[in-house]
């Protein structure tokens, strides 16, 4: 049983008799395939994150039910299309606007009484996670027959290399809600609001701005975010409870890696997990993806606590 | 008035309880405790076929031993193993439960994960209570323990099949496709778990052997969601096959992305994913043309020996589906087993049911069925008068069609047009 | 208008100072607590003859108490908050195993050699991650047994998932109770005293402000190491054991269940008592037990729990329970 695959990069092993300008053609097509699919990988993993960092960034809230809350909103959809029969679209919005509620309720009823208190907010966030996700297994939600149609079946071929329709789309979704997080946080009253939260919770309170009210709005947005995520990237596997969590390691390690409550830090940290992680498949071996990912934020974590985008102070988090 | 509906109520009452009482219901019922991880596939599966059985033979009178025909009940307990971050004691305690608690007579199904069945072995052993493994568990390691220790561990049975078994019956399918398709390019894929990279090296070394190209083995982590790299990799190494190894969830994105790219490679394997009988359709019909190993006979409808078509239509009327995948026909078929071997041990003592358990012989689902006195594994054949048949079945027009092996195939495999 | 007013037992004042032995009635206010835990601990194997199975829930509760007693030490005298107990007896469990079945070493010295090895070797890896606090440090240690479990698997070694099996088994019943039994009485009481000790005050101050304790000349880093070192030594004792009860050691060592059910016993125990942490364990691990029937749901009920004693009785069992011993309450006129 023992014995590895030995590393073993494109082109090395097949094809030895090839003519050069095949060869060549071949290594345009790898560079390609790797752009592309690390692209597609790193805006996965920034979907994935998005939620949790925006709920951190603005309230420092934790929210450790994040991967809990991405399973809810897929099988909330699921429920609706397989059992009410409705609409996929109609489906899609229930779903988002149903998990940004059940983010308000757990700010509105459970973290609003232990504020400030950052463990006691990782265990409850956490315990209401674990308890909404074995829930949901008790409650039916097992086995692998759970799906969501795709919203775009089918696939391309680009440059010689094969992509599906959704990946494609959830580049483009994916660009397009970042660029609209953007407008929205630098141009609208309510994003300013959330901005200024984020920066100094006191000055923005004495300038009116009530900080409860906005941690319901950013819990129910993040919450509607891992929603979001969930419809644009379940269609392409099935929901399955053991999915939470690997999305809420995968948003951690993706946080803390670019900045723990830094937007932009986030996606630069998934880019960079997205990218590593296509190229350990590619040279190393797919099974250290996971190792890669772990390994790197121990060490960011060690070497820059703060993430490579934080706006922590150093004082904050060492002696 | 009152009184004459109230007597009535209870008279009706009471023979309600004596119809649904079975006869055979004096007697003290033996009883099979049953270790399953429930929110589970290979859990529930076995859960349904255990009961099916039990019921059956309850029906039928009981067991007879000592005399007196004895019922058979059921002691169901989850065991949580398959669940990710549940540590293994907890299967243990759960083990320890039924016998100290529930008071099981034998065991049967799991505990389901590999590593937990090999570490209750021990527990099987300190407790000396007969155990039939009839799902999940699929290492060498189990039977290979017993044969190495047969003093100690003589208590475990095992009436599935192993990694070593299966991976033969997939070379003789592979020689199969060599010889008529001319096929001799292959690729493989597997989950980062000790039986599917045992299978994937396996497979790799024999194909080799056998003058096959394998592109490349790629290993993929536990919840590993994209594939795209090493699908892209076959198409560019020309596989015409794609082996797989893998019981994550996350294989259906896999076969998605298999479907989507339009892969030439014909896909098959042990893809625990794609054995329930909705998973076509929960698929969008993107598991058309796989292959998938149910690893015996009988998980899926087909004709085998009689008694499997019998089977599947009893599992089908009382569950409402077909027989759905690993772990459903021999969690069925080791009650019958067991109530053999204990008729003919005439006792319920763990020794002698051990006794009654390696000389029994019967034709059952699967084929006909036999434990090796040495390794108490159940001895597989080709042929189901020889021995327990495995099933390989090809998701065909949305139905699991049994194609393999050649004796009792209901149909030959199709290959996608695309692939042509 | 009136208010509550607490005040305490005259009892309690009189048995703090020298009157403590004065009087038959007072020795047993001092002692009944702390003798009712001890002697019904030790009482605890014999009276479960009559109900076999939970005596082996014993142990494994036994086991948790160790790892919630070694989260409490750590989170509510140190102030470093770590999330990764099962990283504690994973890495003990295989140490033992390795030591038992690698090198032949008898039961008896593979668990304290685990024990001491493991806690320097948790030592070693955290000494890097010690200079974090908060948050961070909670999420570097909830990620340290993921890795070593991916690491394990990826490289196949130890093992790999199936794991070491044919560990030796403690030779009956009752040194299979009472080794992890009476140290776990001695952990805790230990622990009762330790952290009265001048160091034990040096701990706390390093959790309240370490500016403080750096200021006075002392290494704050040592004193975390140590602290680690000492809370390390407990959940490796706990895997130790473990895997000598179970006769196997694997990944599933490092499962979050370990890191998780702690936290769950310490908060609804009562956090900084230490005490509270085996009370807990001791109302959650049985009940959980209790519910196996539902199934998973057994595990929303006891995270619902959790979460209702975070949010509306975060003092915990213990706090509340030592409260109404030692005061009474009155209303009096404001």
């Amino acid at each position: 049983m023992e014995g590895r695959v030995p590393a073993c990069g494109w082109g090395s092993a097949a094809g030895g008799g090839d003519a050069s300008p095949i060869r060549s053609n071949r290594r345009a097509g790898v560079i390609v395939e790797f752009l592309l699919y690390g692209i597609i990988n790193s805006i996965t993993l920034s979907l994935l994150s998005l939620g949790f960092t925006l709920v951190y960034s603005i309230s420092r809230l934790p929210n450790f039910a994040h991967g809990a809350l991405y399973i809810t909103s897929g099988y909330i959809v699921w429920l609706l299309l397989n059992r009410l029969g409705l609409p996929y679209p109609i489906a899609v919005v229930i779903g988002i606007l149903a998990t940004g509620f059940i983010g308000a309720l757990i700010y509105r009823f459970i973290l609003i009484r232990i504020r400030g208190m950052e463990i006691s907010e990782i265990i409850a966030t956490y315990a209401i996670g674990l308890a909404i996700i074995e829930g949901l297994r008790w409650g039916g939600l097992r086995g692998m027959t759970f799906t969501l149609p795709p919203f775009f079946p089918g696939s391309v071929i680009l440059a010689g290399v094969s992509v599906d329709y959704q990946r494609l789309s959830i580049v483009a979704i994916g660009a397009l809600t970042f660029l609209g997080l953007y407008l929205f946080t630098h141009f609208n009253k309510l994003g300013l609001a959330l901005r200024g939260i984020a920066q100094d919770e006191r000055a923005a309170m004495m300038l009116g701005i009530d900080s409860d009210m906005t941690a319901v709005v950013s819990l129910a947005i993040g919450s509607g975010l891992a929603a979001f995520a969930a419809i644009l990237l379940l269609p392409l596997g099935n929901i399955v409870v053991e999915a939470g969590y690997s999305v809420l390691i995968y948003a951690i390690a993706v946080c803390i890696i670019g900045g723990l409550g830094s937007w932009g830090g986030a996606i630069v940290g998934a880019f960079i997990i997205g990218f590593a992680q296509i190229l350990t498949e590619a040279f190393l071996s797919s099974h250290f993806q996971m190792v890669v990912a772990l390994l790197a934020i121990i060490v960011t974590l060690l070497l820059k606590p703060s993430g490579l985008f934080g706006k922590q102070k150093e004082l904050e988090e060492r002696v | 008035m009152r009184k004459g509906s109230l007597l009535g109520l209870s008279l009706v009452l009471v023979f309600l309880v004596a119809c649904l009482q079975p006869a055979a219901a004096a007697e003290k019922p033996i009883i099979i405790g049953a270790p399953l991880s429930t929110a589970f596939l290979y859990g529930w599966d076995a859960e349904r076929g255990i009961k099916l059985a039990v019921e059956e033979i309850n029906a039928a009178g009981g067991v007879a031993v000592g005399g007196k025909k004895r019922p058979f009940a059921v002691e169901l307990i989850d065991t949580r193993d398959l669940e990710p971050q549940v540590p293994v004691s907890e299967a243990l305690l759960a083990v320890e439960k039924l016998i100290l608690e529930k008071k099981a007579d034998f065991l049967i199904g799991g505990p389901v994960r590999s590593e937990a069945a090999l570490a209750a072995m021990d527990l099987l052993n300190k407790y000396k209570k007969v155990s039939i493994i009839t799902t999940g568990v699929l290492t060498p390691a189990y039977t290979k323990k017993v044969e190495d220790n047969y003093a100690k561990y003589k208590y475990c049975f095992r009436n599935t099949s192993h990694v070593g078994v299966m991976i033969g019956e997939f070379t003789v399918l592979f020689d199969d496709l060599k010889k008529t398709q001319g096929f001799n390019q292959a690729y493989i894929m597997v989950q980062d778990v000790a039986h599917a990279r045992g299978g994937g090296e396996a497979m790799k070394k024999t194909l080799t052997e056998r003058g096959w190209t394998v592109g490349d083995m790629k290993i993929y982590p536990t919840g590993t969601t994209d594939y795209s790299v090493g699908l892209i990799d076959a198409a560019k190494k020309n596989a015409q096959v794609l082996f797989l190894w893998m019981d994550m969830p996350e294989s259906a994105i896999l076969l998605k992305q298999w479907s989507d790219m339009k892969s030439k490679a014909l896909p098959m394997g042990f893809v625990n994913a794609a054995e329930q009988p909705t998973f076509w359709k929960a698929s969008g019909g993107t598991t058309e043309y796989l292959l998938v190993n149910l690893v015996n006979g009988g998980n899926a409808p087909s004709k085998i020996t009689p008694w499997t078509m019998k089977f599947a239509n009893a599992y089908q009327k009382k569950w409402g589906i077909e027989p759905e995948g690993y772990g459903t026909s021999s969690s069925y078929m080791a009650v019958y087993q067991l109530k053999a071997a204990i008729e003919k041990a005439n006792s319920v003592d763990s020794d002698a049911v051990v006794k009654g358990l390696e000389d029994i012989d019967l034709m059952g689902v699967y084929g006909r069925m036999r434990f090796d006195k040495k390794s108490h594994e159940i001895i597989p054949s080709l042929d189901p008068k020889e021995g327990a048949v495995t099933s390989i079945i090809q998701w065909q027009a949305g139905k699991r069609v049994q194609v393999f092996p050649p004796k009792v195939a209901d149909g030959k495999i199709v290959y996608p047009p695309w692939a042509k | 208008m009136r208010r509550k007013e607490r005040i305490d037992r005259g009892i309690k004042v009189r048995t703090e100072g020298i009157y403590a032995i004065s009087s038959m009635r007072e020795i047993l206010y001092l002692l009944g607590p702390r003798l009712l835990l001890i002697v019904g601990l030790i009482l605890l194997p014999f009276i479960l003859q009559l109900a076999p199975y939970w005596a082996r829930v014993v142990n494994i509760m036994c086991v948790y108490a160790l790892v919630a007693l070694s989260f409490d030490f750590l989170a509510n005298y140190v102030g470093l908050v770590c999330l990764g107990g099962g990283f504690f007896v994973g890495v003990g469990g295989y140490l033992s195993a390795i030591f038992n079945t690698y090198l032949g070493i008898p039961f008896y010295l593979s668990i304290p050699l685990a024990t001491v090895f493991g806690a320097f070797l948790c030592t070693l890896l955290f000494l890097p991650c010690l200079p974090l606090r908060g948050v961070y440090f909670a999420i570097v240690t909830l990620m340290y047994p993921l890795l070593l479990t991916r690491i394990i698997e990826a490289f196949d070694i130890l093992g790999g998932t199936n794991g070491i099996s044919g560990v030796d088994s403690f030779p009956n019943q009752y040194v299979e109770h009472y080794a992890i039994i009476v140290v776990l009485l001695l952990v805790l009481f230990g622990l009762r005293r330790f952290v009265n000790q001048d160091i034990g005050l040096v701990l706390r101050g390093v959790k309240d402000n370490d500016q403080s304790v750096r200021a006075s000349g002392i290494n704050v880093t040592h004193m975390k190491a140590l602290a680690v070192f000492i809370s390390a030594g407990i959940g490796c004792f706990g895997g130790a054991y473990l895997v000598h009860l179970y006769m196997w050691a694997g990944i599933s060592l490092f499962a979050l269940d370990f890191s998780i059910i702690p936290i769950a016993a310490v908060v609804i125990g009562g956090g900084g008592t230490l005490v509270g942490a085996v009370v807990g364990t001791f109302i959650l691990v049985p009940l959980s037990e209790a519910l196996r029937n539902l199934g998973t749901f057994r595990i929303v009920i006891y995270c619902v729990a959790l979460t209702a004693f975070i949010v509306l009785k975060s003092e915990g069992i213990m706090v509340y329970l030592q409260r109404k011993y030692h005061q009474f309450e009155r209303w009096v006129k404001v």
